[in-house]
């Protein structure tokens, strides 16, 4: 970290045509989303899939996965800063930056969810402690500003050397280098336990509850901790190749393989472990005979649990783990947008889980809330279905579009790498000495 | 300290939705919602009894039962830990209320009741007729709502609108923190359920079934602890098994208030004009 040879690299001097055309993707989608959102608002949330037997859908899945995605980057960056090394340095702003992206997604994505969101100012004046969605609400704020704080002090003095305003007036002296690596120490250890609160945080949000079937666990927080971690670093893994491959940002091939080995672990440990944990319990308590209890413990049950335990876990564990494939980029990509998907899916059962099946089912059942036309004549059930509506599909693409929106700009205006000697570079294939 | 609970019983229950449909008058409740719903406890559909017909080798074991089911004010309610805005809260009396100004309509107490009492306003509420019905105001879009125990009627004095028109007398209501109450001695003396027990939400809902009681005592829509002449009710005698006089004894019998012999509690016809 000399910074006297050192300079930066921002991922994207300019846009060209392909970028371009991105950029007025994610503005479409974003109006997109907003013109849907209007509409809901007009409508109500009748114009969601939702109805009282299944009253949490596509919303608060994503959000669900949206604050797992936001673990990767900061645990990425933060973790080798606390322990003073410079490993992963290369990935230490991007990861900062997607995870700002993908925390201020998870918030947004709350915002459709609420009845009356005009009114959500009553989380500051009337506040119940009790509730954990209250303690969400903080944490997620404080994670979103740290981020924030995080991207800031990593970038500053390089912002400060290219005359960039956001700066914010800071100068880059060697005093000034000083203190911000001590900034840099102290907000990395705050980092880790928040993230750490962060997930678990928002697993209580379900594990509180004692009338949702499976929600009502103590393995969930642990669960959502790991699955955090699988998906925060894929998602980290699948931008910076996306990244290297079409902006300035340089992945060190050493570092990517070496962060597809520790993905490899997280999956492993996430859907064999903790999924084993969490069922052999269950199968062996229910079951009475040795296959019984076997078959009960290995086979699922829905669609979506196949898709993440198998789509998700077992295939990208597979892919990371041979010694064949596991260095190639296109393998390691693949292998990070399948943990993605799979932490998805699982986001889904959970609140399939939670919904699909009433305590009290007799006939007639629980009234839908919705109206008597439309799909069904009828206004009552004794179980819980739920597909998105167009409506709900349009509102959290068009705030995902915003997340990617925020990523790009980053690319544009942060610098996000250094291009001085490190240590890691060398074993770059000489890139330094071109 | 008052506590306000309910006590169904399953065995009066006939299953004649009238509960269901003077909530639904009384409290305004939006078309395609009901805070309150008469399960049936038997078959796969609603009025439909579980196992065969006893003739052609059947197994003769025909059961049905009505579960009416609406908010059951839990005790260690779920739904007002959950609040993360203090719209939903348990009153000094024990009931569950929301505040619709204060709601935001996140449903996370939707999805913490265990019992689904709560129903949400997904559009703007319609009601037939347009004006709305009974003595409570409509609740906007975008709220949650559910029983309230028709707490306008209670600050009142008066009973529950479920209870005042159920023609089975299954509803009883009245102070679960009186032991002379008819709903504290029911329980005390009856086979009482609360739903979904497992759960500790601790309901002040509670189901007789088993044994039938002789049912909701008074005559008037008033409130148990608003009537100043004595419960016309006979708590000892008539209805319930002679050995528990003498076994349960004083405690349960609430001494003063019982009249003497068969009197039966529903001999005069209650006031007309119940609606408030
Ligand atoms: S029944 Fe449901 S809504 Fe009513 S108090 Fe209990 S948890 Fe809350
Ligand atoms: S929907 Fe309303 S009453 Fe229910 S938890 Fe949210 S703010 Fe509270
Ligand atoms: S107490 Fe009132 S609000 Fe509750 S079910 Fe009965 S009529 Fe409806």
């Amino acid at each position: 970290m000399t910074a006297k040879t050192g300079s930066s690299r921002v991922a994207i001097s300019s846009f060209s045509g392909k970028g371009k055309l991105w950029i007025g993707l994610l503005v479409a989608l974003m109006a997109a989303g907003i013109a849907a959102w209007g509409y809901q608002v007009t409508t109500g949330l009748i114009a969601t899939g939702m109805r009282n037997v299944f009253s949490w859908g596509l919303y608060i899945m994503m959000f669900v996965l949206f604050v797992g995605l936001s673990a990767g980057g900061l645990i990425i960056s933060s973790a080798p800063k606390f322990f003073h090394s410079h490993r992963y340095e290369g990935f230490a702003r991007l990861g900062v930056l997607v995870s700002l992206a993908c925390i201020i997604v998870a918030g947004l994505l709350i915002l459709p969810d609420i009845g009356r969101p005009g009114r959500i100012y009553q989380f500051f004046t009337s506040p119940d402690f009790r509730s954990p969605m209250v303690w969400d609400f903080g944490i997620v704020l404080l994670y979103g500003l740290l981020n924030l704080w995080y991207l800031w002090l990593l970038t500053r003095r390089d912002l400060a050397a290219r005359g960039s305003a956001l700066a914010l007036g800071f100068k880059d002296t060697e005093a000034g280098r000083e203190r911000d690596r001590t900034l840099m120490f102290w907000t990395a250890a705050v980092a880790l336990p928040t993230a750490v609160a962060l997930h678990s945080v928002t697993g209580w949000i379900f594990a509180t509850q004692v009338g949702r079937g499976d929600w009502f666990s103590p393995l969930v927080a642990p669960v959502f901790i790991a699955k955090a971690l699988v998906s925060g670093l894929g998602l980290l893994l699948v931008v910076s190749v996306l990244a290297d491959r079409y902006t300035n940002f340089e992945v060190d091939h050493e570092e990517l393989t070496s962060l597809g080995k520790i993905l490899g672990i997280f999956l492993a440990f996430h859907v064999v472990y903790l999924l084993a944990a969490e069922r052999l319990p269950h199968a062996w308590a229910d079951h009475f005979e040795f296959w019984a209890i076997m078959s009960n413990f290995l086979i699922g049950d829905s669609v979506y649990f196949w898709l993440w335990t198998v789509v998700g876990g077992a295939v990208p564990l597979a892919m990371l783990a041979l010694p064949p494939l596991r260095k190639r980029v296109s393998v390691i990509f693949t292998a990070s947008v399948l943990a993605v998907v799979g932490t998805m899916f699982e986001g889904i059962r959970l609140v399939f889980t939670g919904y699909e099946v009433a305590n009290i089912d007799s006939a007639p059942g629980i009234s839908l809330g919705g109206e008597y036309t439309g799909i069904t004549t009828d206004i009552w059930a004794t179980a819980g279905a739920y597909t998105p509506t167009l409506v709900e599909i349009a509102v959290t693409l068009g705030i995902i579009a915003f997340g990617a929106f925020i990523v790009t700009l980053g690319l544009k205006y942060v610098p996000i790498q250094r291009v001085d000697a490190e240590p890691s570079y060398a074993t770059d294939g000489g890139k330094q000495d071109q | 300290m008052t506590k306000h609970g309910l006590v169904i019983d399953q065995e009066r229950c006939i299953g004649c939705q009238a509960c269901a449909v003077s909530c639904k008058q009384e409290n305004n409740v939006p078309m395609g919602q009901f805070w309150n719903r008469v399960l049936t406890e038997g078959g796969e559909k609603m009025d439909t009894p579980s196992g065969g017909y006893p003739e052609d080798g059947g197994s003769g074991s025909l059961d049905m039962q009505y579960q009416p089911t609406a908010c059951q004010h839990c005790e260690n309610a779920p739904c007002v830990k959950v609040c993360p805005v203090n719209a939903t809260y348990t009153r000094d009396d024990g009931i569950v209320e929301i505040d619709y100004d204060k709601c935001i309509g996140c449903r996370y107490c939707m999805a913490a009741c265990p019992y689904n009492a709560r129903v949400f306003n997904w559009d703007e509420p319609e009601h037939m007729p347009e004006e709305g019905t009974g003595d409570v105001e409509a609740r906007p879009q975008g709220v949650v709502e559910k029983c309230t125990f028709c707490s306008h009627r209670v600050d009142e004095g008066l009973d529950p609108a479920c209870v005042v028109n159920c023609p089975a007398d299954a509803r009883i209501f009245g102070d679960l923190d009186d032991e002379s109450s008819t709903v504290s001695k029911y329980i005390d003396k009856y086979e009482t359920d609360q739903l979904l027990e497992d759960r500790g939400t601790d309901p002040n809902t509670y189901y007789i079934s088993g044994e039938m009681s002789p049912g909701r005592p008074q005559t008037s829509d008033k409130m148990e602890s608003e009537l100043d002449d004595v419960s016309p009710w006979s708590d000892g005698d008539d209805d319930v098994p002679s050995e528990e006089a003498d076994s349960v004894g004083g405690e349960s019998s609430g001494s003063s208030h019982s009249v003497e012999g068969g009197e039966i509690p529903y001999a005069t016809p209650a006031k007309s004009g119940g609606d408030d």
